[in-house]
């Protein structure tokens, strides 16, 4: 209590000024490292990004004043957030390909938050988030294509089909647990693919096509959307939409963090014997992680099919789940902002790849397996949990 | 009748040792390092490419191409992927041993996805199919009107030896009571003086060059190989590891058979079963799994408190 100012404890013009600069550089670098096109270029982008992460490592204040200058000027820096998601397409302009990118990074981070509730709250392997996501967009469709009903009624029953799976699933886990459970879930999600690969209602392999675009106030999100005179380009349509879905997903995630069911999850992840000696219903937390975690998951699978309205499934194999599954590793577990840019960076980084050509894959694998290597905690790992009080 | 009955009892026999293989491949792993090494079944997979390379090397340097390269070829190939995964577990593997076990898992299917790709580079026109012959043909003997080929006698004799190989190297060499120790409880071993490193490097050796004999073997039952082969060799062999039980080496081979049997149960009497053979497959998994949580003959692990 000396009253000075110290490194970790900024001023409230200093906080401001840092939560909107960092942000913006932040939304620049995005900008950048969808616009380049060369291969060096990217490489070069992502040299800087490791330096950043390098130099978080080696001082680690920089971490901890972000953090306070954020919790001090946190209003501001979410209307500056808003801003910045707000203002992008137009950035962006009529680079339809960006846009495209954008919005399936979107989706893949609120696949990501979802898998986080289980994987980094629980610390509950799931390699059936692809599954749910699959189920998401294909009663979805099916509803949509067969009995024309219109996408903002899919969207409720898309999840509670999915949430009902996500039970499915999580009756095993009761009784199955680590490598033996992670094997649970990957048949699962191998069943749900070959089942949507094989059955003829659901289009077989070549899946489903021309899912009608979905409609608000009588804009169709086919048409481009026109904004005081500005002409964006109809991905834009999705591109807020899906936005819209990463904030619930945000809230969702932040509000149960912040619960008795975060609690409880994290006391599981700590140590199960000791939880249920503390009274927990071990069993049926286990089985609400599946249900949220699918719940979310066919928010992101009904959006996707609609966007791109064809779906097939190609889309919801064994590698996306063990893509999402990546993104929340890599990100950091249990951490919401991690796990985000861990969904951005590995659905933006294998396009940029492409200037690779063929090796794409090959170095991808590679980026994933060293990034494992020299920071085996994630972007940005869990901090401690904090109740107010002294900062 | 009788005789697709015994014709599919010959099928099931057949894949039954072939996933047996892969299977032990991913116990002996499980077992000694606690990790589970899901890029294995690509391992398993490079064997058959690197034999066609040799065998073509070998016709292209005498100048006569012949059957019989490919027969010299596949011991050395052996070898090779054995000396293949000691290099991944020196690269890679060992860094996660003592990971949490979704990191390890993680990282070994993006190490598949790196094997893949270099299959695919590396091996002229790689994206494609090659066809693989059979190493042995013809038919030996016949039972009850169905001819049973030498190709699943070798498979069969193959099985049998390797695994009383394994089983009497684990049991009455020093190095087999080493790597014994080791999975029993790698500190307790390394107090009695028992260098884990070469633990590790034999486990590896010997495991990936049983996964290569599977790989070959199944290259040859099917007839062709393709670079993306290791993604299902690797879940089927996985999945046949976990429900017989980790680290069980009789749980592996009884989990082979398992999966095997069902597979060729459904494609011969479930109409359009071939298609929906993986379906039945992975159910039965679930259901295993629900009624014997730790695999059919794996040690239930008591927690203690």
């Amino acid at each position: 209590m000396q009253g000075s100012v110290s490194l970790a404890a900024p001023g409230k013009a200093a906080a401001a000024a840092f939560a909107i600069a960092s942000q913006l550089c932040g939304a620049a670098f995005l900008y950048l490292i969808l616009k380049v096109d060369g291969g060096w270029q990217v490489v070069g982008l992502l040299a800087l990004l490791g330096f950043g992460f390098y130099l978080l490592e080696r001082l680690p204040w920089i971490g901890d004043y972000a953090l306070a200058s954020f919790a001090r000027a946190s209003l501001l820096a979410m209307v500056t957030a808003a801003v910045v998601v707000v203002a992008f397409p137009f950035v962006v302009g009529s680079n339809t390909y960006m846009l495209h990118l954008l919005i399936v990074a979107q989706l893949y981070a609120v696949l990501a938050l979802a898998l986080n509730f289980q994987l980094g709250s629980a610390n509950i392997p799931n390699f059936a988030t692809g599954a749910s996501y699959g189920i998401g967009a294909y009663v979805s469709a099916l509803l949509a294509i067969n009995f024309g009903i219109s996408f903002w009624l899919t969207l409720p029953v898309a999840a509670l089909a999915a949430t009902l799976f996500g039970f499915i699933i999580g009756i095993p886990s009761m009784r199955t647990r680590d490598t033996y459970l992670a094997l649970v879930t990957i048949a699962f999600g191998v069943v749900v693919q070959q089942l949507l690969n094989n059955f003829s209602w659901t289009g077989g392999p070549n899946g489903l096509v021309g899912i009608p675009a979905p409609s608000l106030f009588g804009h169709s999100f086919a048409d481009p959307l026109v904004i005081f005179g500005w002409k964006l380009p109809s991905q834009a349509n999705f591109y807020y939409l899906s936005a819209a879905l990463v904030v619930v997903a945000i809230v969702t995630a932040h509000r149960l963090h912040g619960s008795r069911i975060g609690l409880a999850w994290n006391a599981l992840r700590a140590d199960e014997i000791a939880a249920k000696a503390q009274g927990i219903n071990v069993a049926w937390f286990k089985v609400l992680a599946f249900a949220v975690d699918a719940f979310l998951a066919a928010f992101a699978g009904t959006i996707y099919a609609f966007y791109v309205s064809y779906i097939s499934p190609d889309n919801f194999t064994f590698l996306v789940s063990v893509t999402i599954m990546t993104m929340v590793i890599v990100g950091g577990m249990d951490n919401i902002f991690g796990v985000i840019v861990g969904a951005f960076l590995l659905t933006i980084l294998p396009e940029k790849l492409r200037a690779f050509a063929d090796y794409r894959l090959l170095f991808f694998g590679v980026v994933i397996i060293g990034f494992l290597m020299i920071r085996p905690q994630g972007f940005f790992p869990q901090r401690m949990r904090r109740y107010g009080g002294d900062l | 009748m009788t005789e697709l009955l015994v014709q599919q009892l010959v099928n099931w026999i057949t894949l039954g040792c072939i996933y047996a293989l892969l299977a032990i491949g991913f116990s002996l792993i499980f077992g000694v390092l606690n990790v589970i090494h899901f890029s294995h079944g690509d391992v398993a997979t490079t064997a058959p490419f690197i034999s066609l390379a040799l065998a073509q090397a070998l016709a292209t340097a005498v100048g006569a191409s012949g059957p019989a390269w490919l027969i010299l070829a596949v011991p050395a190939a052996v070898f090779a992927v054995g000396l293949i995964g000691v290099l991944l577990d020196k690269l890679v593997i060992r860094r996660f041993r003592d990971a949490p076990a979704m990191m390890a898992l993680v990282a070994t299917v993006a190490l598949g996805i790196v094997i893949r790709e270099l299959i695919r580079h590396l091996y002229p026109q790689g994206s494609n199919p090659h066809a693989f012959p059979r190493l042995v043909s013809g038919m030996a003997f016949e039972v009850s009107g169905v001819a049973i080929s030498w190709f699943a006698l070798l498979v069969v004799v193959l099985t049998v030896a390797l695994v009383v190989m394994l089983f009497v190297f684990l049991r009455l060499t020093p190095l087999g009571l080493r790597i014994r120790a080791a999975s029993e409880d790698r500190i307790v071993a390394r107090m009695m003086g028992i260098r884990d490193a070469r633990v590790f490097r034999a486990t590896f050796f010997i495991a990936s060059v049983i996964g290569a004999t599977a790989g070959l073997l199944f290259a040859s039952y099917a007839g062709v190989t393709r670079f993306d082969f290791g993604v299902m060799a690797g879940l089927l062999g996985f999945s046949a590891a976990v429900i017989g039980g980790l680290g069980s080496m009789p749980g592996a081979i009884l989990g082979g058979l398992i999966i095997a049997g069902i597979e060729v149960l459904a494609q011969t009497f479930v109409p359009d079963g071939a298609s929906y053979r993986l379906v039945f497959v992975f159910l039965l998994v679930i259901a295993v799994l629900i009624f014997r949580p730790a695999g059919l003959l794996g040690r239930t692990v008591m927690e203690k408190v």
